[in-house]
């Protein structure tokens, strides 16, 4: 069962009202670690519907998220970072750069773009290439990205990375970006605009025959999805209050693809799921492998569940359908009401 | 510069390269039979450096043994994955069995950083694979000439089964077509099989000549090697032996002349480097320098 | 020697055939004839087991008084073992063999290398061709070569039972001719044919019996004769008035 279009909008701000309550609930009573949980559940949710713009509407295999959020990560903390806290990290950085001191909001979007621009730059001749070869050439730009990182000492430290960077990130931010990606994907994937990318990766030759720009639907899809992630990045650095090139890597990369695979190439609805039951599986596993002492044991664990969905459900749990959680969730009082 | 330099830094192209080809004839076999990129084939490596280790420190095997003994548990680590992973999504689009290949290099990766810890280990190699011997004016490692010369042994014997035996001819009919090669009679999963086994068994190998060369070696450190042996064979022409064979000696030397000819500041931007290449080689040769555009199959 | 008993076979969401019962005696060329997408080629892949029926028995006895066995129930290799051997629609070479090495790999279940090298030697002399263009890649020969080829490549299993699917496709009328010919001779040489073909005359003319498949069902069956005289049939398959 997928939800109409028409539908979408009321139990999208009803959902959003009850997520923006349960955020006042939260941010009010937990403790600074649950609430850092709970930030990186929203995190993995906007890397994974934004993933699945790319990933799943269009059916460009990308495993790029990581290089986006470094690049988004890196330009959001440099124009975040104070002009004197800067001469002391950053002696090198060149004079216009030095001087800047953004507000967070425009950092984190001056970030998104940054990391759009790579992907516009990056994608004209990257995604010529199909099916493995693009995923390939988008985890070699994972490796890329963290060559110049580490190297282009100047403006990023090096291998030390940026660090005792401000405590931006809340929880209300996470959740006013989840909102936002959450909203735009959904309205692209029911736009004709989003019908047009997933006729593309349906049949890219029938859709060509019908007038589709296919290489623009490509471009305007990556870019899409690398703003997000960048805009991602941005939080993520001010959440952990530090980047380095290592920060995001391709172990990130295999999970956040795990999460659109799994919840279903195309789906938003499954793509969140995943996300939150694999985030929450993940925390909840952490504890135990640490009292175990076995480091390692959660990610093998995961990664041992993907593989028997892979095995019993190659199309993942929700194919592209949009199953109807709000309406599902309502059901009860719409019976009480009736009855 | 002088020529001594350059020669050198042109025999530790022929090493690294050897090594590479040697992880990348497997990504090619198993790309040519199975249309799958498996991403664990990297690990199969560090399993082979450990069971170097393994065999050389516990039962203090000699050298041809040790040989041995990784081939062996390559080839078994490469057919166990095969039947346990990737035979019960056969027929799943492509990105399925590369993603669940990247779930199998999870899983492997952290099961090694539980059972050896992630600490990198050294080991001891046999003296007189250390023995420096004259060579056109350079003084090269005994191990050095072995690595070059036991990667082209293997190579020659690949190609000559894969050329020249029943079951070389089989596994070419069924990378080519399954349905006609099952009217052949031909058992498609033992053919998967033995791509499995055989390239898993090459990069064991690989991951012996790494560790005796480098004297060093840790649960991830096939992850580079094996992205780059990848890199190679695209370089290649992905389904070509040859063509693999070729890309790894053309990606070794190239990395290796990049850092040994550049002035060090670029060194660093090694990795950029060989992805860079890759595509750029992608864009100019979509096929590779040696594969055959070769029909889509699903 | 070969008997279906009510096959159906579901293809993707289409019922590709609905109850297929045919019967083939040793020593018989029986043509299978229909339109395109009647379910001929469906057959003969269920019949070779790259298929699997829905539900029915196809039983095979290789000779007189053998046991005979349900196929339904082998994977496609035993099949061949058996003494079936499928030669598949559009030629399908071996690209990437050699003439001799697709020649060579139709005999890939037998282990005996001097007959098996007789074998190939018998096929080179009846088809000269193969001989002098031995070592080229099995995709440079001509369509015609490419079939006598793949016919070669399908004898050299020593099959009791030939399934033979479009063997005139897109070949000049003469050298369907020729093929017909060969067909005659792989008779006289003891080895069963079932024959699936669109050009309907030649297959009535050459077939001791025949089925008309439509719509996966049959619909009529007889002696090629018979068949080659019915009005229905030369409406629908053989351009008469």
């Amino acid at each position: 069962m997928s939800a109409p279009r028409n539908t979408f909008l009321p139990r999208f701000a009803i959902a959003a009202l009850v997520g923006a309550a349960l955020v006042a609930l939260a941010d009010a009573n937990l403790n600074p670690y649950l609430l850092s949980i709970i930030q990186f559940i929203g995190l993995n949710i906007i890397l994974a519907v934004s993933l699945n713009v790319t990933n799943g509407f269009i059916g460009l295999f990308s495993l790029g998220h990581p290089a986006f959020m470094t690049v988004g990560g890196y330009v959001a903390a440099i124009l975040v970072i104070p002009p004197e806290r800067k001469a002391a990290l950053l002696p090198d950085l060149p004079a216009f750069l030095a001087a800047q001191e953004w507000s967070f909001l425009p950092a984190l979007i001056a970030g998104g773009s940054v990391a759009a621009l790579v992907a516009l730059i990056v994608g004209f001749p990257v995604l010529r290439l199909r099916g493995h070869y693009l995923a390939v050439a988008t985890l070699g730009l994972i490796f890329i990205v963290q060559s110049f990182a580490v190297n282009l000492r100047g403006v990023t430290r090096g291998a030390l990375g940026l660090s005792g960077l401000p405590e931006l990130t809340n929880l209300w931010w996470v959740y006013l970006f989840c909102l936002v990606t959450i909203y735009v994907c959904w309205q692209l994937k029911h736009s004709s605009l989003g019908r047009t990318m997933l006729a593309i990766r349906e049949n890219e030759l029938a859709a060509s025959c019908l007038g589709v720009k296919v290489a623009r639907m490509r471009i305007l899809s990556f870019v899409l999805g690398a703003f997000l992630a960048g805009i991602a990045g941005g939080l993520w650095v001010h959440l952990v209050t530090l980047i380095s090139p290592s920060s995001f890597s391709f172990i990130l990369a295999f999970e956040i693809v795990v999460m659109v695979v799994l919840g279903g190439t195309g789906s938003i609805t499954g793509a969140v799921l995943v996300a939150v039951v694999l985030s929450v599986l993940t925390q909840l596993l952490r504890p135990v492998e640490e009292a175990a002492n076995l480091f390692g044991a959660s990610q093998m664990i995961v990664a041992f569940v993907v593989l028997v969905v892979l095995i019993t459900r190659p199309k993942g749990l929700f194919g592209t359908a949009e199953p109807d959680l709000v309406g599902w969730l309502l059901r009860p009082f719409r019976k009480s009401k009736a009855a | 510069m002088n020529g001594a330099y350059l020669l050198s830094q042109v025999a530790n192209g022929l090493i690294l390269g050897s090594m590479y080809a040697l992880i990348a004839i497997g990504f090619s076999m198993i790309y040519g039979i199975v249309r799958l990129i498996n991403f664990a084939h990297g690990d199969i490596f560090t399993i082979g450096a450990f069971a170097t280790l393994a065999s050389i420190a516990v039962i203090q095997a000699p050298f041809p043994v040790v040989l041995a003994i990784v081939l062996v548990v390559g080839a078994a680590v490469g057919l166990l994955i095969e039947r346990a992973a990737f035979r019960p999504m056969r027929g799943a689009p492509q990105v399925t069995g590369f993603i669940a290949s990247l779930a199998v290099s999870i899983i492997i990766e952290n099961l090694a950083v539980l059972t050896v810890s992630a600490q990198p280990r050294t080991f001891a190699v046999p003296a007189y694979l250390n023995r420096l011997i004259p060579l056109g004016g350079l003084n090269v490692r005994m191990i050095d000439i072995a690595i070059v010369l036991l990667a082209i042994i293997l190579m020659i014997a690949l190609v000559l089964f894969v050329r020249f035996t029943k079951i070389g001819v089989a596994m070419r009919a069924t990378a080519e077509n399954y349905d006609v090669a099952r009217l052949m009679g031909i058992n498609i999963n033992r053919m998967i099989g033995i791509a499995f086994a055989i390239g898993s068994a090459l990069a064991a190998v690989a991951g012996l000549m790494w560790g005796t060369k480098y004297g060093q070696i840790s649960p991830l450190m096939g992850v580079l090697p094996g992205l780059k042996a990848f890199v190679a064979a695209v370089i290649g022409g992905v389904g070509s032996i040859t063509g693999a064979v070729l890309g790894g000696y053309v990606l070794g030397m190239a990395e290796v002349l990049f850092v040994g000819l550049l002035p060090p500041e670029y060194s660093g931007y090694r990795n950029a480097f060989v992805f860079g290449a890759l595509i750029l080689v992608l864009l100019v040769m979509p096929n590779g320098i040696l594969g055959r555009s070769t029909e889509q199959r699903a | 020697m070969l008997r279906l008993e009510d096959v159906h076979v579901r293809r993707g969401g289409t019922h590709a055939l609905r109850g297929v019962s045919l019967e083939i005696e040793e020593g018989e060329i029986v043509a299978l004839i229909g339109a395109n997408g009647a379910g001929k080629t469906t057959t003969l892949a269920t019949i070779s087991g790259l298929l699997r029926p829905q539900s029915g028995r196809i039983l095979f006895a290789p000779g007189r008084g053998e046991p005979e066995r349900d196929l339904t129930k082998m994977r496609a290799e035993d099949i061949v073992a058996a003494g079936i051997s499928h030669c598949p629609e559009g030629r399908q070479v071996f690209a990437n063999l050699s003439v001799t090495e697709n020649l060579r790999i139709g005999a890939y279940l037998r282990n005996d290398k001097a007959a098996i090298e007789k074998d190939v030697a018998d096929i080179q002399a009846q088809f000269p061709i193969l001989r002098s263009r031995a070592q080229l890649p099995g995709d440079r020969l001509s369509g015609g070569e490419q079939m006598m080829l793949v016919i070669g490549r399908a004898l050299m299993s020593k099959p009791r039972l030939l399934l033979l699917d479009e063997p005139s496709l897109g070949l000049a009328p003469q050298l369907v001719e020729q093929i017909f010919d060969i067909l005659a001779e792989i008779r006289r040489q003891g080895v069963t044919v079932l024959l699936v073909e669109q050009n309907a005359s030649m297959a009535l003319e050459l077939g001791d019996r025949a089925y008309v498949l439509e719509a996966g069902s049959l619909v009529l069956h007889g002696s090629g004769r018979e068949l080659a005289g019915n009005p229905d049939i030369q409406r629908a398959y053989l351009g008469g008035a």
